[in-house]
């Protein structure tokens, strides 16, 4: 008997205790730091070294390089790069791969749309889905660019 | 003829379809709180437009009636449960000025009247033609009829204190004490017997999914089914009225605090026993079919007997008799 009153007691005072819910629609989410979101791609970066279209397990990016337009620099420059979000499962390992940090992770992760077309996303998009971009990513990143000549 | 007979029941029709709407949406709001969540907020302002648009979508429902069901009962159900729940509401007085029928055998009206919700319940589920709403109508009527003889035993009490049926006399008759204090196992036994007869948590056994597929109504779809709730909400409605009424003391204000017009005290006290429907729903888990009925026969009956005996005892005692 005892035990209907106590049970009573619980939920009148958790009526006046803060709601555990989130007002996700309203208001965005705030995710973890480690959060794997969409791809920010920053082309300045990539060296065209090809590694995150070789590690990625569902063949979801397609990149193609073109010659440096400056005659005096050696290497070439990316020209396109794609992500298919049709498929692209958000593993992490081409940012992992990535030895300059040209694709790194975001905490964004809305993607629903009315058409298939359109999660296929070009480089253009990538580089403007800019904003909370993660900052630890690579876990090998390349030793900064020495400027000058070192000793020893 | 006077234009207020016309009129009056219109305007309590409409109310109560008010009281309904937003009686789910305070229901819904008030358990999320409980929940620790927000309830409803998204149609409208505060979520205000919720149930309109839950009744709409109702309204808009294909209505379906089984190849194989009785065609005529199937259609007669909602309507035979329905009818009385709004009938009974004919002899509840709300203050001592805004009441419909000032009948002498009110409280006898409305427990017998209301007693005819139950078969509708059972043609719904006999008319469907379906085992599963059949057992469930047998199983809803048994659990109200049972529950219907501790309810009426519950009363007693009261009627042997105020020697009266009538409603308004018995509200008259707790102007200094109210029968909740000297009837308190009677307010007791008659609060549980009535959440059984309000098919409410925890013995809400008729309607819920787990049961057999949700009793009676597994087979009414749009409006025939929002009938059969609508008969629900009418019935809290109706009994958060009558337990004002009869244990509450009515519209009678407490330490004479009478500057407060009757029918806010009428609406504060039929408030808190609303409220306390909902609280209850939040807090407790359904009854176990197998002890709905020894509950019931061998609990509640008993003590609804003793506290008839109680109150005939006391009533010959000197200095208590003066309460009873």
């Amino acid at each position: 008997m005892f035990g209907l009153v106590k049970g009573l007691s619980v939920t009148l005072k958790n009526m006046t205790k803060p709601k555990v819910t989130y007002r996700y629609p309203d208001e965005p989410l705030k995710m973890p730091e480690r959060f794997r979101g969409i791809q920010y791609f920053d082309p300045e970066k990539c060296i065209v070294c090809n590694q995150c279209v070789r590690i990625c397990p569902t063949d979801c990016i397609s990149l193609t390089g073109k010659k440096n337009p400056d005659p005096d620099q050696k290497g070439k420059v990316i020209d396109t790069f794609d992500i298919n979000f049709e498929i692209c499962i958000l593993c992490d390992l081409c940012t992992e791969v990535c030895p300059t940090e040209a694709v790194v992770m975001t905490n964004n992760f809305e993607l629903a749309t009315y058409s298939r077309d359109n999660l296929y996303k070009d480089r253009q998009w990538l580089e403007e889905n800019n904003t909370n971009v993660r900052q630890e990513n690579t876990r090998h990143p390349l030793p900064k660019k020495r400027t000058g000549a070192k000793k020893g | 003829m006077n234009p207020l007979i016309v009129i009056g029941p219109v305007v309590l029709l409409l109310l109560v379809l008010g009281f309904v709407t937003y009686a789910i949406y305070f229901e819904r709001k008030i358990i999320g709180w409980m929940q620790s969540r927000v309830g409803p907020n998204q149609v409208g302002p505060f979520g205000l437009l919720q149930t309109v648009a839950d009744v709409m979508k109702l309204w808009m429902k294909e209505d379906i009636i089984p190849q194989k069901a009785d065609k005529f009962l199937f259609q007669l159900a909602p309507i035979v449960a329905f009818v009385p729940s709004f009938v009974v509401l004919a002899v509840i007085p709300f203050t001592d000025q805004i009441k419909f029928a000032d009948l002498g055998v009110g409280l006898l009206y409305y427990l017998a009247v209301s007693s005819i919700t139950i078969l509708g319940m059972l043609i719904g589920g006999w008319s469907s033609n379906n085992k599963y709403s059949l057992l469930g109508g047998i199983r809803s009527t048994a659990q109200m009829i049972s529950y219907e003889v501790p309810l009426i035993l519950s009363v007693v009490g009261v009627i042997l204190s105020t020697q009266t049926l009538n409603l308004t006399e018995i509200v008259n008759a707790q102007k200094n004490v109210w029968f909740i204090f000297p009837q308190f196992l009677g307010f007791i036994v008659f609060l549980i017997a009535s959440l059984a007869e309000l098919n409410r948590t925890p013995f809400d056994l008729p309607e819920a999914e787990s049961e057999i597929v949700a009793g009676y109504h597994v087979e009414y779809t749009g409006f025939r089914f929002a009938f059969f709730m609508l008969t629900e909400y009418v019935y809290v409605f109706a009994m958060a009225s009558l337990t004002t009424i009869l244990f509450l003391g009515g519209w009678h204000a407490p330490f004479g605090l009478t500057f407060i017009p009757p029918i806010i005290w009428f609406l504060l006290k039929f408030s808190l026993i609303v409220f306390f429907l909902f609280w209850l729903r939040a807090t407790f888990p359904r009854l176990r079919a197998d002890q709905l009925m020894p509950f019931a026969w061998k609990v509640l009956v008993p003590l609804a007997i003793a506290n008839v005996f109680l109150s005939v005892i006391l009533k010959e005692l000197p200095i208590i008799q003066a309460y009873y």
